[in-house]
């Protein structure tokens, strides 16, 4: 399944507590998605991470990136 | 005692087939002269011995082997060969530029971090690792550096590889390249999980937390600890960082004082771990559930080592350095760390 372009709403849905429900076992993801709950950075801020993350790690996180029509 | 005895030429094949594993000190010399990229461990009075080359080192003297745990002498290390991969370069971090070990880490790879137990980088990157900018797209594996416990007075150190000796504070770093379409998957294995008697907050990032918010009400934690019954430190802190389980073990309790081997932070759900019975049993049983293809380096806690009697027992079939703290993107406690490449 092909990544979400950057523009696509689920960075944002995933950046503000979307992460946190994904069925996960990656420690990344859910490190990240823990920090991301606790930081100030501002919602654009959040989902470019997460983007990052997932451009980054792609090949890793093919289950993860199957749930994200669903989020 | 088990080790790898290598002739001189056996170094070739050993270096294809990448050595993970206790070797004599003369033969960790001998890889060293031959250029190999290295992560080493053992005692000081071996490190001490070490030629400068392409390496990093830490003290310790004990270890999980594929025979099983063991305390070695001066007259062996263990060595991880990291030859064959990409590039791999050795560094020396001080206690104020942690962050460049992400900032300089490879896009394709990984960093492996050995910092001195009880160090002001050990205090730094434990509070502040979690927080660097790059932490989660260029990975920091490692491990903290410790001692014999049964020598009053030991201390930790770790070496950079360039001949400069012992190093008493910050972070001897390997920077690891991967060929373009490797890379690697950071894991931990967790033996402990919640008990879920009480949920645990604390106010701010501390290795020494004087309270503790427990089901929302403010106390003192040593006295929490006591009423508990578990000042005797078997059992962490464990953390829930969004569904992953994350220690902080207890150092020592004092009549209101309570030191950490690890930082609480605040924002985190924690409770104490509930009790284990066999560690070996429950290693087996979390290793099952884990993918082992690929794996390269490993390293398991020093209380796993001691509450869990792993001296002469196998966890795994991993060999690795047992430690003072171990490093998956930020310090964790009573954790075994893996990195695979895949």
């Amino acid at each position: 399944m092909a990544l979400p372009s950057k523009s696509a709403p689920c960075w944002q849905k995933l950046a503000n507590g979307g992460l946190k429900k994904l069925r996960t076992t990656n420690l990344g993801a859910q490190m990240l998605s823990q920090r991301l709950e606790m930081s100030k950075l501002t919602p654009a801020q959040k989902a470019d991470e997460v983007y990052d993350f997932f451009v980054k790690w792609e090949r890793g996180l093919a289950n993860e990136i199957a749930q994200l029509s669903s989020i | 005692m088990k080790s790898h005895s290598l002739a001189p030429s056996d170094f070739a094949g050993a270096m294809a087939g990448r050595i993970n594993a206790l070797v004599a000190l003369d033969d960790a010399i001998a890889l060293i002269r031959a250029g190999a990229p290295l992560a080493i461990a053992g005692r000081k009075e071996a490190l001490d011995q070490l030629p400068a080359g392409n390496w990093i080192g830490g003290t310790t003297p004990y270890f999980l082997t594929a025979e099983g745990g063991e305390m070695i002498d001066a007259t062996r290390v263990f060595v991880t060969d990291f030859s064959g991969l990409g590039a791999v370069t050795s560094h020396h971090y001080d206690v104020d530029a942690l962050q460049d070990i992400t900032e300089e880490a490879p896009e394709h790879g990984f960093a492996l971090a050995i910092l001195p137990f009880q160090s002001q980088a050990h205090q730094r990157f434990a509070k502040e690792a979690g927080q660097y900018p790059l932490a989660f797209l260029k990975p920091t594996v490692g491990w903290i550096a410790g001692f014999d416990l049964g020598e009053e007075g030991s201390s930790a150190y770790v070496y950079d590889g360039s001949g400069s000796g012992a190093l008493s504070d910050g972070a001897a770093v390997l920077q690891i390249h991967l060929p373009e379409g490797m890379m690697p998957i950071v894991e931990i294995v967790n033996i402990f999980s919640a008990d879920g008697v009480d949920t645990l907050r604390f106010e701010e990032a501390s290795f020494s937390p004087r309270d503790v918010i427990v089901n929302g009400q403010k106390r003192l934690f040593a006295d929490y600890i006591r009423e508990r019954g578990v000042e005797g430190g078997q059992l962490p802190l464990v953390g829930d960082y969004s569904g992953a389980r994350i220690n902080a073990s207890l150092r020592a309790v004092g009549e209101t004082t309570v030191d950490l081997y690890a930082p609480v932070f605040p924002g985190i759900d924690y409770a104490f771990a509930a009790p284990v019975e066999d560690y070996p049993s429950a290693f087996a049983a979390q290793f099952a559930a884990h993918d082992h293809d690929g794996a390269m380096w490993s390293c398991n806690c020093i209380l796993n080592y001691l509450f869990g009697g792993l001296e002469g027992k196998t966890v795994g079939g991993v060999a690795g350095p047992v430690t003072f703290g171990e490093i998956a993107y930020q310090l964790v406690n009573q954790t075994l760390v893996q990195v695979r490449v895949i």
